[in-house]
């Protein structure tokens, strides 16, 4: 700092222009500088070329080009300026004493516990009083809060619309008959007149070609081969893990796969997980053919459908 | 002439608001340079380009599942009945003038945002710099995480596409799974069971562009209060010490390196913006809850969610007229609460262990703190495993390997993994210690022969940056000579630019 | 200007460059889906119309390729007869390609099952694809580089045919034309995302078995994929899937799959937020934390 500046008003005397701390990091500047400038001129040109790109095209290649290169060339003009073209430092602040003095802090404390204290423990029963007021005022204007958002579930999370005789439609609400599918065929239905309807979503495959006169084919666990009928099986689409559609069907190995988290059912054995994290079987819907040959189930659902809940026995 | 506007604005606004006190404390305020401190502000300028572009998102978006049928440009869905949500996403991709560009970075920049925290919150970690008095940054930090995730999340689905529609229904049935209170829970946030009355989707709306920003602006506000407050730790070093902080003032250099980062980010952004695309949801097309596509993953920071509700066995307890679904409860609700109610408290479990109730501006090299180190490597190993876990059928179909191997490879890995990184990363702090001469830049010898034919070596001059040259750290000078000495006029004068 | 690029950055901007590079490379839409051959497709039964052709017959062009004739001013899914004229060169390449492990009546071997009453277009599709003749049959066979070019395939699918005349998946001609593009959308999500995903890229099944990625496959191909339902693919007969709907599925496949619309810019192998987060965490996060490195000290 030169010795001749007069002193003035403030914490210290002025520094030199030619205190190191003052120079540019940069050892040579105008070069720094000439690669700044270019860099902001890049930058001024940029955005000028997103608003080109903006009313010529309809290009979100052109405008992120132009935008991006833009702000990442005035951006880096910029930075290089602060980096190598200012005052190098280093600088430096004190930290202050970070708490207050311990006379401060045992007035504070003496503030709250001795006035607080000389009026609450005279009054305690106004004290007592305010709380449970202020207690019951939080807790029942969590009430709106919580209750108003929507129903309760009560007996939704159980019911499905699969009835006695509900006749299979596919999703554009055309009736399923026995012979549409094939072999290792596998398809989306719904009860009629609620297609698309996620708690009944179910699905239909295939696993033999038997007519209405053959045996029928047997399905493990026990007591369910009559809930198949003429090779058709059918189960609940929601994955009884998360409540995914378990749409994946491999008809070579009988699984079915949901593809969010990878539990295998086994198809022939009533869709037991086998492997996964799905815990319980998907629910089978008992199937039986009309005469017209039109696919109906035999009943609804012997529990309820999808992921796992409280209420659920 | 413009030193004296503003000489004169500025006693203005110190006469109406006493300003220049404070105001000039604050432009004299040092910021360390090292350049692991920057990384919170990747984060905060990733937000500015996240609440600019949301605005922008917010005058276009319908948040209504109110059924139309499409007519935008996209002919694969010309005449599909989708909701409105769905509609008024696909057509500001298709048919608003850089709609396309600024949805796109929306999301480019919250899985930057998020990323960006991560390391963050690393450095503060293994550096030691949550200690006192710092514990509340950290405790508000780590919420700010909490909140982007769950705010990432509801942005994402607001599109109402398959694929974050899919996400949704993970969601629904996860409420549900908690015992007692969760069928309550789920039907009334969704007006219904399962998809609800619709009213989801505006829900998810007001608290992804309302709610949910105000708490993060508030918290954030927090965040940098506090850092203003009790300045920021540095690394020790020459003229480094506790009580003080050696850097760059915040006027006019730090300003300068700052507004230019915050233009590179945007920068960043916006290029990944345009030239990458994310989240295509006219290939996806509308969420109807009896579709599905496989490969479905949430966004990298769910990841770490989807991947432990993959890997855990299908447990679910059944008795007395109950379901309680551990395979969905554990690793859904149980394992994040675990691991976030871990991260709060972990400044206090730290001083407790370490019986070190000291002040603390310094901060540590990791490897001077062998167990914080190991601790924090097997948990970050066990999120990178479970992380992971979450692309088993990607990674299969990959490495074309089986999946159920790939599975139980990360039921193994996520419990093993973490141990061994944990002890790698144990010895390799306590030898790192133990070598000479570690932390200090090597200068290389220059070998020189001499005619007689003897080697003999001298060691290279130090490089910028090597510390031996350095300056002494200054106060930030408050007034300026800046008319050269030789053009001074006699002593006594105050010398100043005209 | 050397100093901003100091030696300091190479090592941290060389390894986020290779790993972005290797994962942008790995998510290009345009490389081969893993651990599947670049195959060079021959050309698909074309339904350019010759002179004098009855409908489904086909002519004999100079150049030896197969040319179709649609019937005219029809839009939509036909189904092919292959002429008697296949059959008997059929035989020969059926008994030196195919007998070793299918048997000399195609009736199967404990190396390869029976083959009668599949069809000519199930044939077609199996050999078209080149995933026969297969070498490995422990494992799912892989789309290849076929080994017979168009000719020789049908004719080997007539011979197999002709064991069971009129059973089985017939080969198809698909006319695009007309083709409700929203329908196939839907028909598509419904039935084949699940496996294929959305994007038909292809994913793993259980049991070291995948569904392959969509992106290689002819019209032809793809309805015969549907009717015969290779593999663990299951079977969509006319029943489940109509031929009209069956022919919007292709053309959606081949127009919209195979040709995405990538508006937003690389499409990153259209397997969602998995590219996503690699290229935004590696490039992303990766290239500020650079930038960090250059604006900061070390010290």
């Amino acid at each position: 700092m030169s010795d001749d500046a007069p002193r003035l008003e403030g914490p210290l005397p002025p520094a030199a222009l030619d205190d190191p701390h003052l120079q540019p990091y940069a050892k040579h500047p105008e070069r720094a500088q000439a690669v700044a400038a270019v860099a902001m001129v890049v930058g001024f040109v940029g955005f000028i070329g997103f608003g080109v790109a903006y009313w010529v095209g309809d290009n979100p290649q052109w405008e992120a080009v132009t935008l991006g290169g833009g702000l990442l060339a005035l951006g880096f003009g910029v930075t290089a300026w602060g980096k190598y073209l200012m005052p190098q430092g280093p600088f430096e602040e004190e930290r202050h004493e970070f708490h207050s003095t311990e006379a401060e802090r045992e007035a504070m404390t003496a503030a709250v516990t001795e006035r607080g204290g000389m009026v609450l423990k005279r009054r305690r029963l106004l004290g007592g009083l305010f709380a449970l007021g202020s207690t019951a005022m939080g807790i029942v204007l969590l009430f709106p809060l919580i209750r108003s958002l929507g129903p309760k579930p009560g007996t939704t999370l159980f019911e499905t619309n699969w009835r006695k005789n509900s006749q299979l439609v596919t999703l554009d609400g055309r009736p399923v008959r026995v012979d549409d599918l094939a072999v290792g065929g596998v398809l989306t239905v719904f009860p009629k007149g609620h297609t698309g309807s996620s708690q009944d979503q179910v699905i239909l495959i295939r696993l033999a070609q038997l007519g209405p006169l053959d045996p029928p084919l047997v399905i493990h666990p026990p007591g369910r081969t009559d809930w198949g009928v003429q090779g058709y099986v059918a189960y609940s689409k929601m994955c009884t893990h998360l409540g995914c559609p378990v749409g994946l069907y491999q008809e070579q190995t009988q699984q079915l796969v949901c593809p969010c988290h990878q539990s295998i059912f086994n198809v022939q054995s009533g869709c037991i997980p086998e492997f996964g994290p799905a815990p319980r079987p998907l629910p089978q819907l008992p199937l039986t053919a009309d005469s017209a040959g039109n696919l109906r189930s035999q009943n609804g659902f012997n529990q309820a459908v999808g992921p796992g809940f409280w209420e659920r026995p | 002439m413009i030193d004296e506007t503003i000489d004169r604005s500025l006693r203005w606004l110190d006469d109406r608001l006493g300003i220049a006190k404070g105001g000039r404390t604050f432009l004299d305020k040092i910021f360390p340079d090292h350049w692991s401190f920057m990384l919170g502000e990747i984060a905060l300028y990733s937000f500015v380009v996240l609440l600019a572009t949301g605005v922008f998102l917010s005058l276009y978006y319908i948040p209504s599942a109110h059924e139309v049928v499409y007519h935008g440009s996209y002919v694969p869905l010309r005449g599909q009945r989708v909701s409105e949500a769905y509609s008024s996403s696909v057509s500001l991709s298709f048919d608003v003038k850089s709609g396309l560009l600024m949805r796109q970075a929306h999301h480019w920049a919250a899985d930057i945002f998020l990323g960006s925290i991560a390391v963050h919150m690393a450095r503060v970690f293994f550096t030691g710099a949550f200690r006192k008095p710092r514990e509340f940054n950290w405790i508000v930090g780590v919420s700010m995480l909490i909140l982007g995730i769950v705010n990432g999340f509801l942005g994402y689905s607001l599109p109402d596409d398959l694929v974050s529609g899919t996400g949704i229904r993970i969601a629904y049935s996860i409420i549900e799974s908690i015992p007692l209170v969760g069928s309550y829970l789920g039907t009334f946030l969704f007006g219904g069971n399962y998809p609800g009355n619709g009213v989801i989707i505006p829900r998810f709306y007001i608290l992804h562009v309302l709610i949910v920003p105000l708490l993060l602006i508030g918290l954030l506000a927090a965040h940098l209060g506090l850092l203003v407050k009790q300045k920021h730790t540095q690394f020790k070093g020459k003229g480094k010490t506790e009580h003080n902080v050696v850097g760059t003032p915040m006027f006019p250099t730090f300003i300068a390196k700052t507004t230019g980062f915050l233009f590179m980010t945007s920068a960043v952004i916006f290029l990944l913006g345009g030239l990458a695309q994310i989240n295509p949801i006219w290939q996806f097309g509308q969420y109807e809850p009896y579709q599905i596509s496989y490969a479905v993953q949430p966004d990298w920071y769910m990841g770490w969610l989807d991947g432990a509700l993959r890997i855990m066995p299908s447990w679910e307890w059944v008795g007395w007229g109950h379901t309680i679904p551990l395979e969905v409860f554990l690793p859904a609700v149980i394992f994040p609460g675990l691991i976030f109610n871990i991260f709060i408290v972990w400044p206090f479990i730290e001083s407790r262990h370490t019986k070190d109730l000291a002040y603390h501006n310094l901060l540590d090299r990791p490897r001077d703190r062998p167990l914080r180190t190991a601790a924090g490597v097997a948990m970050l190993t066990l999120l990178f495993m479970v992380f992971f876990a979450s692309s088993t059928d990607v990674l299969a179909n990959f490495f074309q390997v089986p999946l159920v191997g790939v599975l139980w490879f990360f039921r193994i890995a996520v419990i093993v993994a973490p141990v061994i990184a944990a002890v790698v990363a144990y010895k390799i702090c306590n030898e790192m210690r133990a070598a000479e001469g570690i932390g200090k830049r090597k200068r290389p010898q220059i070998v020189t022969r001499s005619s007689t034919g003897e080697y003999s070596t001298t060691e290279a001059e130090p490089r910028p940056g090597d510390g031996v040259d350095e300056l002494d750290a200054i106060p930030v000078p408050t007034y300026i000579d800046l008319v050269p000495p030789e053009l001074a006029t006699g002593a006594g004068v105050r010398r100043v630019m005209r | 200007m050397r100093r901003l690029f100091r030696a300091r950055y190479a090592a941290p901007a060389a390894l986020v460059g290779c790993v972005g590079l290797v994962g942008l490379l790995a998510f290009s839409p345009n490389a081969a889906p893993a651990g599947v051959a670049v195959t060079t497709t021959l050309p698909a039964l074309t339904t350019t119309a010759t002179t004098a052709t009855p409908a489904g017959q086909p002519t004999q062009s100079v150049s030896g390729a197969l040319n179709y004739a649609a019937p005219s001013n029809q839009t939509g899914l036909f189904y092919a007869q292959l002429p008697q004229a296949f059959i008997a060169p059929g035989e020969a390449l059926f008994a030196a390609n195919c007998a070793s492990c299918h048997g000399p009546a195609a009736l199967g071997t404990n190396l390869g099952p029976n083959l009668q009453g599949l069809g000519a277009g199930t044939v077609d599709f199996w050999v078209s694809t080149g995933r026969m003749p297969l070498a490995n049959s422990s494992v799912q066979a892989t789309r290849k580089p076929p080994r017979f070019n168009r000719l020789q395939t049908l004719e080997i699918a007539a011979w197999v045919q002709s064991l069971t005349p009129g059973q089985g998946t017939q080969v198809p001609i698909v006319n695009t034309n007309d083709a409700d593009l929203e329908a196939g959308n839907t028909l598509f999500t419904l039935n084949c995302a699940a496996c294929h995903t959305i994007t038909g890229a292809g994913d793993a099944l259980a049991g070291g078995a995948y569904a392959p990625t969509l992106h290689l496959a002819t019209l032809p191909q793809i309805v015969e994929a549907i009717r015969s339902g290779p593999g663990n693919m299951p079977r969509f007969s006319e029943g489940n899937i109509t031929n009209t709907e069956a022919r919007d599925i292709a053309a959606y496949v081949s127009g919209v799959i195979q040709h995405p619309v990538n508006r937003g810019g690389f499409g990153l192998g259209g397997i969602g937020p998995v590219g996503e987060g690699f290229v935004g965490l590696l490039i992303g996060v990766g290239a500020l934390m650079l930038v960090c490195f250059w604006i900061g000290d070390r010290t």
